[in-house]
């Protein structure tokens, strides 16, 4: 996709949009419940998280460092070799004791390890389920709004911008909504619980551990104002960079016709100086925050050991044995569950400025007005005879600039009508307005006496088989190109319907016939067979209104005669616009009608205008002529 | 100046030496960087040995207010020289890393530069485009982060001593998870990149299906199926989705499960190391110090998983970027360049010429010859070749057969940029880049007067169009700014080629855009810069061609024809049926 590289590089510059939340979380809305799960299971998961250093610090306070066990040591080793038998034992049952109770508490310890590792993994899960779930809906949201639009929006939108929409604009918001939002619960909650397991278990210790978050804080803050700053700035000029690069592989010839290699290398090389240097400021504004939150935290760590120390000595004094070394560990632990969210900070501000510009871009497309729509009293288009007229028909593609100019035309119903006229007359046209793939400015098109804007879109299109120049076809097999999904379509008919226009004539030739893959677009098939299979297609959809624009490329005598046989055939019964390249199908048709720069011109049988020696004369000689001298 | 040597840096096939022989200019920052890590990292192995000291110094009731003090300091003097050594580390091999994606950007754009048109025919330019930003990416991760992660692996075998030292036994116990957790974190980075394979390539699927959905829009509409479109589309998603979920049950079974083994870890090193203080077997000071030496341990231990995947996917991603590397320009100046040759007077000789692209013949046995400062013109139905002779005159392509001389020297044998320079080239289709009109009109002439570009543009007919526009030369064309219309764009590329004055100027269907009218203006207009010149011009109109001296009739690729007007229109061949169409279509377009 050449879109790629001209990367949407507009930012949000708010980087909590609560209109755009709003309209965000209506996404959200249907799996709330798993949400408020996802969150329950985080806190459960902090919570038990936050028990293990608590925990070690019982281990080590009451087991490993029991202070009445170590003072019979000292007064055991005090007394030396006279030591009694009974101070021996109390000192090994004391001992046993403490080695049971560190056992259990290990245990207790395994057991929330692994709790923990369960609810963190169902967590994960939700918030992964969830995510893609928002994410399927919203991208269904996108793609089915596409198809409500027109052609004319479609046309004037460059495909790659819209696939993005689709595809990466969706991916970024869901990364977003979902785990940003779970995460920003989840961290302060976690914070909220260090925080009460810290004054719970001392007060003044936690002070002392908090005193050095106000610098985390302001220096988080710098930086992130910072290292935005230089993040706009990267993403801006590696868009710019690869885009240019990118230009420049599109008119390489160009580039080297002119001589311009030595030139545009050096335009290159200043966009990659400056894409380079800004990295260069990104460097230092990461090599310094790091560091400094790093000595912070080293900080913080220091002053629990030194202020937990005067601790100690403070009890020592009192008590004689020592206590708590297992605090400080817990405090140390909690310092660094406390740090960790901080740090993450910066980088999560970053997908939020780029998911709010994202999921503004994706409002601003559900926003766009389906322009031709039905209207509340819309008939179903059923069981019509076929009749056509177009009254006073003008119409544009740019204002002012008139492709075709207050027309007038009566078809009957079961008419072969064939228009020919040079290119630019406004043929195809015609066949779009018929469909209301665009609307007419002035005038009107009615099918069988009422306005097609009368008759609901769908059905309206249904009764019309359009067979275009350029045939599309979906990647997929054969039968699938006939069918276009309908399951209402039965096997005998498909088949029926390709024996008719003669697909048959080669599918037997193809590997697995009607499986065939036709490939991306069709390109394992001939042009010439593409079109066959495109009226197979509209056999099998049976609409009373045929319009057939053919395709002026030259194709084989034999597919030349396959085809001129099927549209004889899929004119029959059928009011029929075609769109006339071929000598026969003029020849054949009812009427031919000569546009001529969105007129009509002449009226007439073959014979009748070729003897009149105007319009139809010079363009028979220029289109037909020659495949008189070939038929 | 050595053209045709591709960059020796990059050695195709062995990107491991290509890595090495780009970061060599830089290895003072590497060995900086990796003293300064090998220097904190012995640094920061002291901080458990300063609490070591401190609980032995409470253990044995000998710690004081002042040496608690003294503790504290140590501390944090270790951590403020920790931070500076860190800082530095950063920005020496961070920075060296970016320079090397700099270099290598640079290399990748000057190689692509040189490849020939036969290059850009078979290979995709998101082809091109991915292995400059994706897979360059991969390959500076590893320069950067990957290095300097690995540089601070220094500190496991290091720490790992210190752990035996305290007690071997312990050391032992507590790293039994440790193997299991490395193993785990490489199974499952290589896992998730499989799985991430399958989504991204369910991702394309989803894409695709869209993008056909797009471009089949109005069959879509015709046939009414936007529901099944829907159904179908809905089907895609859900498997997409259905995929991303199965990778998602792997990253969150990854995680738990690497964070379990490191609790694990201090579990065990909790329990046998209390047992053994309890039984006096270790210190309390000893146990202490083992702790946070283990809690030091683990991380980088765990980061070893994500360093190996990180080198498995840059050799990946180099081995794709030589590729690129690895190609040789087809048309390339060479040891039988005749580098005398200065300047050309543009004479042209086809001397039975044929070109083929692989088995499909394009041209074959062309001959002719145009004296300097004459006009040559081709005619002939789409796909015949006209614009294969021009592309060997440009040396596009060089003949399969024959040669092509410029002033009797084979084309081949003149230095490439002397023979394009001589050349005034207006394509069929034009590309105009992202540029003001001026930069656009200036391609191939930067250094051009304002005087002259006003000149060129006024005989190109295109300087009421930039006078039309709102900031006239400066206004900005391309994507961000404004659209041309075909004419328009056919005019400024006249304009274009005039400008450099180019000896041989070709015209290759350059007025098709252009109405009738404006035409005529033109063709006046050039009459005088073509006298002087040679000139080329392919065009289906006979109006453009009438007054070459020769006309060449050219049909599947041989010429069938040739003569002046007038002599080709007595002979009634194709050159006439060609006229007679010609004519009716003007009759229609006045009609």
């Amino acid at each position: 996709m050449s879109g790629n590289y001209y990367i949407d590089d507009e930012v949000h510059q708010k980087a909590y949009d609560s209109r755009l939340m709003k309209r965000l979380l209506v996404f959200v809305h249907p799996y709330r419940r798993l949400m408020g799960l996802a969150t329950l299971l985080l806190l459960a998961a902090a919570a038990l998280s936050n028990l293990v250093p608590l925990l070690t610090m019982r281990a080590i306070d009451s087991y490993i460092a029991d202070s009445e066990r170590i003072l019979l040591q000292q007064r055991l080793t005090e007394a030396g070799s006279d030591s009694s038998p009974e101070t021996v034992q109390i000192l090994d049952e004391r001992a046993k004791g403490d080695e049971q109770g560190l056992l259990t508490l290990v245990l207790i310890m395994a057991g929330l390890l692994l709790a923990e590792g369960f609810i963190r993994y169902g967590h994960m899960l939700i918030v992964a389920v969830v995510g893609q779930r928002t994410m399927f809906d919203m991208r269904m949201a996108v793609f089915a709004h596409l198809q409500k639009l027109s052609l004319q929006f479609l046309d004037r939108h460059p495909l790659g911008r819209l696939m993005t929409r689709v595809t990466n604009d969706v991916e970024k918001v869901q990364q977003t909504i979902v785990e940003g939002v779970v995460r920003a619960i989840s961290d302060i909650c976690t914070l909220f619980i260090v925080l009460a397991f810290m004054l719970w278990t001392d007060w003044r210790l936690s002070l002392v551990t908090l005193a050095t978050l106000p610098f985390v804080l302001i220096t988080s803050l710098v930086f992130r104002k910072h290292a935005r700053r230089s993040y706009l700035a990267i993403r801006q000029k590696i868009a710019r960079l690869n885009a240019y690069m990118q230009e420049n592989v599109t008119g390489m010839r160009e580039v080297q016709i002119f001589g311009r290699e030595d030139r545009n290398y050096e335009a290159f090389r200043a966009r990659n100086v400056e894409h380079r240097d800004e990295w260069f400021r990104q460097v230092r504004n990461y090599a310094l925050y790091f560091p400094v939150i790093d000595f912070l935290g080293a900080l913080s760590v220091a002053l629990i050991v030194y202020y937990g120390g005067l601790e100690i000595l403070a009890k020592q004094s009192i008590v004689g044995g020592y206590a708590s070394v297992g605090v400080l560990f817990a405090f140390v632990q909690w310092a660094e569950r406390l740090f960790s969210p901080i740090r993450a900070l910066a980088d999560r501000y970053n997908l939020l400025l780029e998911a709010m510009a994202s999921s503004e871009r994706i409002f601003k497309l559900l926003d766009t007005p389906e322009d031709i729509s039905n209207k509340d009293d819309a008939i179903a288009c059923k069981n019509i005879r076929g009749a056509v007229a177009f009254e006073g028909v003008w119409f544009a593609y740019e204002p002012g600039q008139w492709i075709v100019k207050g027309l007038d035309l009566d078809i009957a119903p079961g008419e072969r009508v064939a228009i020919v006229g040079y290119t630019g007359a406004g043929k195809t046209t015609l066949a779009s307005l018929l469909s209301r793939f665009y609307d007419a400015q002035r005038g009107c098109v009615l099918v069988d006496g009422i306005d097609v804007c009368d008759y609901e879109k769908v059905s309206l299109r249904t009764q019309i088989g359009i067979v275009l120049q350029d045939v599309f076809l979906f990647s997929g097999s054969i039968r699938e190109n006939i069918s276009l999904g309908n399951e209402g379509l039965g096997e005998d008919r498909i088949l029926a319907c390709a024996e008719h226009a003669n697909v048959a004539a080669f599918v037997h030739r193809l590997p697995g016939g009607y499986d065939y893959d036709v490939g991306e677009r069709g390109c394992n098939l001939s042009m010439g067979q593409r079109q066959l299979l495109a009226f197979a297609r509209v056999l099998a959809h049976d609409p009373k209104i045929l319009v057939l624009d053919e395709a002026t490329s030259s194709v084989d005598t034999e597919t030349e005669y396959l085809i001129q046989e099927a549209v004889g055939r899929l004119m029959e019964g059928r009011t029929s616009i075609v769109i006339a390249h071929r000598l026969s199908t003029v020849q054949n048709a009812d009427r031919i009608i000569v546009l001529h720069h969105g007129e009509i011109r002449e009226v007439g049988s073959h014979q009748e205008l070729l003897a009149r020696r105007g319009l139809y004369y010079t363009l028979y000689q220029l289109q037909y002529k020659d495949q008189h001298a070939q038929s | 100046m050595n053209v045709h040597t591709h960059h020796p840096k990059a050695v195709p096939g062995k990107p491991f030496l290509t890595l090495l022989r780009y970061n060599t200019p830089y290895w003072r920052s590497y060995l900086g960087g990796a003293l300064l890590a090998a220097g904190f990292v012995g640094i920061g192995l002291a901080v458990p040995f300063v609490i070591r000291a401190a609980v032995a110094r409470f253990e044995n009731q000998t710690m004081t207010h002042a040496l608690l003090l003294h503790y504290f300091l140590l501390l944090l003097g270790i951590a403020a020289v920790t931070g500076l050594a860190r800082y530095w580390q950063r920005t020496w091999m961070i920075r060296a890393s970016r320079k090397f994606e700099y270099d290598l950007r640079n290399d990748y754009f000057e190689h692509i530069q040189r490849l020939s048109p036969e290059f850009y025919h078979r290979t995709k330019t998101g082809d091109i485009m991915a292995r400059a930003s994706n897979d360059l990416n991969y390959v500076r991760m590893l320069i950067g982060p990957g290095i300097m992660g690995s540089v601070d692996a220094i500190r496991l075998p290091v720490a790992l001593g210190l752990m035996l030292s305290l007690s071997p036994q312990l050391t032992l116990f507590a790293l039994l998870p440790l193997p299991a957790m490395s193993l785990a974190v490489y199974y499952f980075v290589m896992q998730m990149h499989r799985r991430s394979k399958i989504v991204q390539e369910e991702f394309a699927a989803v894409t695709s299906r869209a993008q056909e959905n797009l471009a089949g829009a109005r069959v879509v509409k015709a046939y009414g199926i936007a529901e099944r479109e829907l159904r179908d589309f809905r089907e895609r998603s859900a498997k997409y989705m259905r995929e991303s979920i199965r990778l998602a049950t792997v990253l969150s079974l990854g995680w738990p499960i690497i964070m379990g083994l490191m609790g694990l870890t201090m579990l065990i090193a909790v329990w046998r190391g209390g047992l053994m203080v309890i039984r006096g077997a270790l210190l309390l000071s000893d146990f202490s110090c083992f702790l946070v030496l283990l809690m030091m341990l683990t991380w980088p231990l765990a980061q070893f998983g994500w360093i190996l995947s990180v080198y498995q996917r840059a050799s990946v991603s180099m081995g794709r970027m030589l590729e690129v590397f690895a190609e040789v320009p087809a048309i390339r100046d060479h040891e039988g360049t005749r580098h005398d040759i200065a300047c050309l007077n543009g004479g042209i000789r086809f001397e039975h010429v044929s070109l083929a692209h692989g088995v499909a013949s394009v041209l074959e046995d062309v001959d002719f010859e145009l004296d300097a400062g004459h006009t040559m013109a081709v005619v002939g139905p789409a796909g015949a070749g006209k614009t294969s002779i021009v592309s060997l005159i440009t040396r596009e392509f060089d003949p399969t057969s024959g040669r092509v001389l410029i002033d009797g020297v084979d084309a081949r044998e003149i230095p490439i940029r002397i023979l394009r320079r001589a050349i005034g080239y207006v394509p069929q289709e034009t590309f105009l880049f992202s540029d003001t009109i001026l930069g656009n009109v200036t391609f191939g002439r930067p250094d051009a007067h304002p005087d002259e570009v006003a000149h060129a543009c006024e005989i190109a007919q295109f300087a009421e169009t930039v006078a039309s526009m709102p900031e006239g030369y400066h206004t900005i064309l391309g994507e961000r700014g404004v659209n041309l219309s075909g004419g328009q764009k056919q005019r400024l590329a006249i304009a274009r080629a005039l400008l450099c004055d180019p000896r041989i100027l070709v015209l290759d269907d350059a007025l098709s855009s252009v109405d009738a009218h404006t035409e005529e203006r033109i063709l006046r207009r050039l009459k005088e810069v073509m006298a002087s010149r040679t000139s080329i011009v392919i065009s289906h109109r006979i109006a453009a061609v009438q007054h070459a001296d020769l006309i060449l009739v050219i049909e599947a690729g041989k010429i069938v024809d040739r003569g002046c007007h007038n002599e080709l229109l007595e002979r009634r061949g194709l050159y006439t049926r060609i006229y007679q169409r010609q004519r009716l279509e003007e009759d229609l377009e006045q009609a």
